[in-house]
């Protein structure tokens, strides 16, 4: 089970960066176009060579709509990343107290933690699936590429619902730590605790 | 209850949830949730308001610039350039008292410069000098100190992550908040070679000899460290520039440092699934605090608490020097528990309202009317300009007094008080969010959650936490020295600016 969840993580973590990846080199290639777009408009290459600079001016220039694409985009990105950020007990959090209460305590600490998270993700799936239907039905669209606003929201709510199915899974795995007093998912803080 | 007593018990719940050991993000977005509940004494504007807004949050193009820096702070930990700065560094200054510590100073420095996290640079910088200065019989203690202080460069100096924060929290330009950084930063490269220089007099036995090499070999190591000033030229200078924007830069220098990690054979397929994860992990950490903070702000800001507090504060009439250097004590304080990025998101909605009510006095509006006069009376005097006129003017120049609107209409220039005021503004929050960068980033090597500390701790067995604690007390030292010189002359921050804008 852990390996299977494990590997879900891991796939939307490796999808994430490879959107993020994508999303670079299209801003790369825009600014380049820009540039490039700048230099055959200017006065000396337009002198001499007008058509080329003509041909050339319209055909190379920065990507239309990328701006929308790296949003679009970068939100995927870091809803895909949350399941591994969950699995792994990435968040940031204060310890320095907590590592003084007996063993016990933190465990049902943990698991009171990890349902709240859990049911959290779960809101946030929830609502933004909402945002989802409404978007879908008011048939907003994105400003220059003028696509559909819910499939950049639809994208999004797929990874939030893993993260959610992820935090889920924790929140279980946490419970039966704290009930059984046996450790399942070591994430290091077990040792000083 | 009213809307701000909700709004001011909200800390105390707050803080005492996160001492709980939960997640800082969560804390924050629970907070904030029941908060909104309890003040619109409903579910429906709260649940209303996370329909839009975790997308909105998470699709910010200004805080896309965040994995494109982690990632790139990846590659470039792939492309061998670490190795490459600490080096160069080490076959100039490695022979000298303290030298490869120096040295280990020098690469945190260079390598911060094209990377925008501290964690990422003590790890990767670790990594390298670490059997190195074991090599020359530096102490445990003292070599885990210098890299812990020396990762706390990578956020310092630009680009870094959280002045990116800051940037947005506050709504200022991204571009002339790195550019102020760049001499604070070099700063504090020299404080900490200063406190290793202290330090290895004071313990002689914690530091070993290393031989001089020669000049030749010495300019062939400088020669290697191209890649990095080639990235850290083409983002900073595009930037400045106007070439790109800061996030674009951001992707640049993410493709810049990754076609040399594939160049020089450190990107791999396995290495690319790790950059990937480790990404993953640290974009997804701080984007939850993000949400987290959106919402509990979105909450403080509708009970008013800020304005509040601020007002308050005036009204107490302390001076501005006083509140500013209680705010600096309560960060480095909340800064042995707390991590940087979750100290700014929690704290700059609260403070920065505070501090950006009070007048420090950084720009006088009669020594800009001055300078103005003189720059146009440099160029001769206008025509038609009367003799009576013209002494009036260098009379009021010569006194420090502000200018008349006819003495400035007859000069053919326009300051006033208002675009004094906004400059005021402006300089106030770079030079604010320079000292708190400085001072949160304290937190990272003071005991007892110094994360740095830990970082580096962790990667060599045999040193005992006591000796590492004992040591990076010197860099600790170093750095409240320089907060203090920076908070006494804000023009050595600000002085970039005031050049180049």
């Amino acid at each position: 089970m852990h390996n299977y969840m494990m590997g879900l993580a891991r796939i939307m973590a490796m999808i994430g960066g490879a959107v993020l990846t994508l999303l670079i080199l299209l801003t790369c290639i825009s600014i380049a176009g820009r540039l490039l777009n700048g230099v055959f408009h200017s006065d000396g290459i337009e002198a001499m060579m007008p058509q080329f600079a003509d041909w050339m001016t319209a055909h190379v220039g920065p990507v239309n709509g990328d701006f929308e694409l790296v949003e679009a985009g970068v939100a995927f990105a870091i809803f895909s990343f949350i399941p591994l950020c969950q699995i792994t007990s990435g968040h940031a959090a204060v310890d320095v107290f907590a590592n003084s209460f007996p063993p016990q305590a933190n465990r049902i600490l943990r698991m009171v933690t990890e349902i709240i998270f859990a049911l959290v993700l779960v809101l946030i799936a929830w609502r933004l699936g909402a945002g989802t239907v409404s978007k879908f039905e008011n048939g907003e669209t994105s400003f220059l590429l003028e696509f559909p606003t819910w499939w950049a929201y639809g994208t999004s709510l797929v990874a939030a619902v893993v993260a959610a199915i992820v935090g889920i899974y924790m929140a279980a795995v946490r419970s039966i730590e704290a009930l059984t007093g046996r450790i399942l998912v070591q994430d290091g803080v077990e040792t000083q605790s | 209850m009213s809307a701000l007593e909700i709004g001011i018990w909200s800390f105390p719940v707050l803080m005492g949830l996160i001492f709980l050991r939960v997640p800082i993000g969560l804390a924050m977005f629970l907070v904030g949730l029941g908060g909104l509940v309890a003040v619109t004494g409903d579910t429906l504007v709260a649940f209303g308001r996370l329909k839009n807004e975790t997308y909105s949050t998470f699709s910010s193009y200004s805080l896309s610039i965040i994995p494109m820096f982690f990632l790139m702070g990846q590659f470039a930990t792939l492309g061998g350039m670490s190795t490459a700065l600490f080096k160069a560094a080490e076959g100039f200054i490695g022979h000298r008292k303290g030298g490869v510590a120096m040295a280990a100073i020098g690469a945190c420095a260079g390598f911060g410069a094209i990377c925008g996290s501290s964690l990422a640079t003590a790890a990767t910088m670790g990594r390298v000098a670490l059997p190195e200065l074991k090599n020359y019989g530096y102490a445990s203690g003292f070599s885990t100190a210098t890299l812990a202080a020396g990762g706390t460069l990578g956020i310092l100096i630009p680009p870094s992550v959280v002045l990116v924060i800051y940037a947005i929290l506050t709504e200022q330009n991204i571009a002339k908040l790195f550019l102020a950084a760049f001499i604070p930063g070099l700063l504090a490269a020299i404080g900490y070679v200063i406190a290793i220089s202290v330090y290895v007099r004071l313990f002689p036995e914690s530091a070993g000899t290393r031989e001089p090499i020669p000049w030749r070999e010495r300019f062939a190591l400088l020669i290697a460290v191209w890649p990095v000033l080639l990235v850290f030229g083409l983002v900073v200078g595009g930037i400045y520039a106007g070439w790109f924007t800061p996030t674009e830069g951001a992707a640049v220098g993410a493709m810049g440092t990754g076609l040399i990690a594939l160049a020089n054979g450190g990107l791999t397929r396995s290495t690319l699934t790790d950059s990937f994860l480790v990404t993953a992990r640290s974009t997804a950490m701080i984007f939850f605090i993000v949400l987290g903070a959106a919402f509990y702000n979105g909450f403080l800001a509708l009970t008013q608490v800020p304005q509040e507090l601020a007002n308050f504060v005036v009204a107490q009439g302390l001076s501005p020097w006083m509140v500013l250097a209680l705010i600096l004590v309560f960060y480095l304080f909340l800064g042995c528990l707390m991590d940087s990025l979750s100290m700014i998101l929690l704290t700059i909605p609260i403070f920065y309202p505070v501090i950006s009510a009070m007048d420090f006095g950084l720009v006088s509006l009669p020594a800009m009317q001055a300078e103005a006069a003189m720059e146009v009376l440099r160029n001769g005097v206008p025509e038609g300009m009367g003799a009576e006129m013209l002494v009036s003017i260098q009379d009021a120049i010569a006194n420090g007094a502000e200018l008349t609107r006819e003495q400035m209409k007859e000069l053919g220039i326009r300051v006033t008080q208002g675009i004094a005021n906004r400059l005021e503004t402006e300089y106030v929050a770079i030079w604010f969010g320079i000292l708190t960068l400085i001072v949160v980033e304290v937190g990272l090597i003071t005991p007892p959650v110094g994360m740095n500390l830990f970082v580096i701790n962790a990667m060599d067995p045999k040193s005992r936490m006591v000796d590492t604690y004992k040591a990076v007390m010197f860099f600790v030292g170093s750095d409240l020295i320089r907060v203090v010189i920076l908070v006494l002359f804000p023009v050595i921050t600000l002085l970039p600016l005031m050049l180049l804008y």
